[in-house]
């Protein structure tokens, strides 16, 4: 075994233990779920700004999008995870070949425009269709099952099925970025001129890293419901985009494990601080904006002033 | 293995900090039962939020200083659900899970307390709605543990539409804004218009937090109705009347609005757009009745301003206390089963009666003229007039469309 298998190997056991923690709640236990969520989106969006260079602003859609494929079975008693799952797949999939197809012919800001664009106009299509609920989207959703017979209902089930899916989300990501295609995109990022004179299809690239990503945060999406029992267009709402982008930059942008940790610990922050000031997000931002000017390598980054305060 | 050792320790400095913190939110103390307030502290509906918090405030510390509840202080969370349902599940299942709390009043916007609904039901706690006016919620959303005390929207389509058609016009024109409260608003008074024989002649929504609204009043000037009927809440509402004043609409226009259209409290900052719309309320500081004005009188002494319709709160937690003391137990069950058909003397708007079959509470209505900022009462509707059939698990929007029907 690798050092990093070995290391994420602990990382995972430590969480798959983290029900079993003296005092552990089942509202901690969905917080975890939240959490884990937020950072395996964040992640799933670094193999596109940390390795390829683009900075989406419309991951929120296919969040929503994923959600809503979920909202849309469980609603008419569809309640299979499989089939939850799959139908996911062939929603956002379909949606971000689109995207992917358009955005990565422009780079730079104008990449970021048009998915951000693309995700408004969905968001709109969702905000105003009284069949997905509208402004209210769908609520009241029965309990998911794993197979028939056997529900997602407990807070415990639900932090393991999330658990399970950033297991999988990593284990995708990291071998993703350790092949020869995540090379080509670590090439892409940094000249993508010379990447396309060297004979790759840069455009394909992207698409298909666009539409990984993509899928990757559709299936968060799709595992939402399961926990909240509801989809609403707020999901797709272009801040909920933004969020996502400042896990990544605090968590520590292309390392995969960066942004897990960022997106942990802005879902965690942003629950307890809200708990206790009403203007929340002027502490969260007080706060990122320590972090952005102090760590620049993100939370991640956080080893290196270790060890030069140990050194000095 | 330096590395991994560093991981390793990272994870669980974070779930040892993350531990600290919710724990932090817990008290150790015996004796204290907790009830959670869940509403806007911030943003559009901040006002009503911020209102219904000394509401509940008041109730407890009247409740404590006689006590408590079976022996025990109450202790009050407040919880901002960021009107958005989202925040609003994660914030109840903190109040319930996390606190442990036997009632939980809230939220404001009725799409955050549409939401809350399915987690007060799943977790088996009673909630009181003291502010949302959604149709839905004691019909298709209702359960047992669900209490409310605000009129809805159907209650209040029978209480003013009425007053439109026979005192200020025929012709109508529906805006609202849109989302669960508009949108039932906007279907309960269409329907109970065209029920009158009234004529709707057009509809529109613009969402919630709308920022310009001069883009949907070249429909409005177009149809010329004779009453233009709001249904916006918060600072949707204060926005909307600047702006239609602005346009030389509120003079042209006889306009009528919904029960939390605007606070008193704001009144007195937008008292000329105002002047002379007729809004629907079951509570107003400038209502000569005396339960009305005695409750006043002690709002305002603590606070040192008049209260509102979001003072329904109060009540909803002097139920709750009434209804465990009946039972002598906690028990959502028991108290649920207490609550039902329960009558309370010394509420906000004096004796409140709960409706057994849909848990809502039978409240007369007034409606009030604005004039130079404070709210002239003009008539009374009866509770039992206004408060409809129970329809709990029937859909109350059954064949309803929003089509304009002309009129020859």
């Amino acid at each position: 075994m690798r050092p990093g298998e070995y290391r994420a190997l602990v990382v995972f056991a430590a969480l798959a233990a983290l029900p079993f923690v003296p005092g552990m709640s089942r509202y901690y236990l969905l917080l975890a779920f939240d959490a884990l969520l937020f950072g395996t989106i964040a992640m799933s969006l670094d193999l596109l700004m940390g390795y390829t260079g683009l900075v989406s602003f419309g991951h929120a859609a296919f969040y929503g999008l994923g959600a809503y494929a979920t909202a849309v079975l469980l609603e008419r008693g569809y309640t299979s995870l499989p089939l939850c799952l799959a139908f996911s797949i062939v929603v956002v999939g379909l949606y971000a070949a689109v995207v992917a197809y358009f955005a990565t012919a422009r780079r730079g800001i104008y990449f970021a425009l048009l998915t951000l664009i693309f995700a408004e106009v969905i968001y709109t299509i969702f905000r105003y269709t009284q069949t997905f609920g509208g402004s209210d989207g769908i609520q009241g959703l029965p309990d998911a099952h794993f197979w028939p017979g056997v529900p997602i209902e407990t807070a415990m089930q639900k932090y393991y099925l999330v658990l399970g899916y950033l297991v999988f989300a990593y284990v995708v990501c990291r071998v993703l970025v350790a092949s020869h295609f995540g090379r080509v995109l670590v090439a892409i990022r940094e000249n993508e001129e010379r990447a396309r004179f060297l004979g790759y299809d840069v455009q394909r690239y992207k698409m298909v890293v666009c539409v990984i990503s993509a899928l990757l945060t559709g299936l968060a999406g799709a595992i939402y419901p399961m926990r909240s029992a509801f989809a609403t267009p707020d999901l797709m709402v272009w801040t909920e985009s933004g969020e996502f982008i400042i896990s990544v930059m605090i968590g520590g942008i292309g390392t995969l494990v960066g942004p897990i940790i960022g997106g942990a610990f802005f879902t965690i922050l942003r629950d307890k601080v809200s708990s206790y000031v009403d203007w929340y997000f002027i502490v969260i931002g007080l706060v990122l904006i320590f972090i952005v000017l102090v760590m620049p390598k993100g939370l991640l980054g956080i080893r290196r002033l270790f060890r030069r305060t140990v050194e000095a | 293995m330096k590395r991994t050792l560093w991981l390793a320790m990272v994870v669980t400095v974070l779930v040892v900090a993350s531990l600290a913190l919710v724990g932090g939110g817990t008290f150790a103390q015996s004796k204290v039962v907790k009830i959670g307030d869940l509403g806007s502290k911030v943003g559009v509906f901040e006002g009503y939020g911020k209102q219904a918090t000394m509401a509940i405030q008041l109730a407890v510390e009247e409740l404590n200083a006689k006590g408590g509840v079976l022996g025990h202080k109450i202790e009050i969370i407040t919880e901002d659900d960021d009107t958005k349902p989202g925040p609003s599940v994660r914030k109840a299942e903190k109040l319930i899970l996390q606190d442990d709390v036997k009632l939980l009043v809230g939220a404001v916007s009725s799409g955050a307390t549409l939401a809350v609904m399915d987690v007060t039901k799943k977790h088996k706690v009673i909630h009181w709605n003291a502010v949302s006016c959604a149709e839905f919620m004691r019909t298709t959303k209702f359960h047992k543990y669900y209490f409310s005390n605000q009129p809805d929207s159907r209650m209040q389509a029978n209480g003013l539409a009425k007053y439109i058609l026979d005192k200020m016009g025929k012709r109508v024109y529906i805006f609202y804004t849109d989302y669960a409260m508009g949108q039932s608003d906007g279907r309960q008074f269409k329907t109970a218009i065209e029920k009158l024989g009234g004529e709707i002649v057009g509809v529109a929504g613009a969402p919630l937090d709308t920022k310009d609204f001069s883009p949907w009043f070249g429909d409005i000037n177009k149809t010329n109705p004779d009453v233009l009927f709001v249904a916006f809440a918060g600072t949707d509402s204060l926005r909307l009347m600047t702006q239609l004043h602005s346009f030389g609409m509120t003079k042209k226009y006889k306009m009528a609005g919904i029960d939390c259209f605007l606070l008193q409290a704001d009144l007195p900052a937008i008292a000329e757009p105002m002047e002379g719309f007729v809004q629907l309320n079951h509570f107003s500081p400038y209502n000569p009745d005396k339960d009305m004005q005695a409750f006043n009188a002690k709002y305002k002494n603590r606070f040192g301003t008049d209260a509102n319709i979001t003072s329904g709160s109060y009540d909803g937690v002097k139920f709750w206390a009434a209804a465990v003391e009946k039972v002598k137990s906690f028990d959502a069950d028991k108290v649920s089963a207490a609550l039902e058909g329960m009558c309370l003397d010394g509420t906000h708007v004096g004796r409140q009666c709960i409706r057994k079959a849909d848990h809502q509470v039978v409240m007369d209505m007034h409606l009030y003229r604005i004039e130079k900022g404070k709210n002239v009462p003009i008539a009374k509707i009866a509770g039992s007039d206004s408060i409809g059939e129970p329809m709990v698990g029937k859909d109350p929007v059954e064949g309803f469309s929003w089509e304009i029907k002309k009129k020859k």
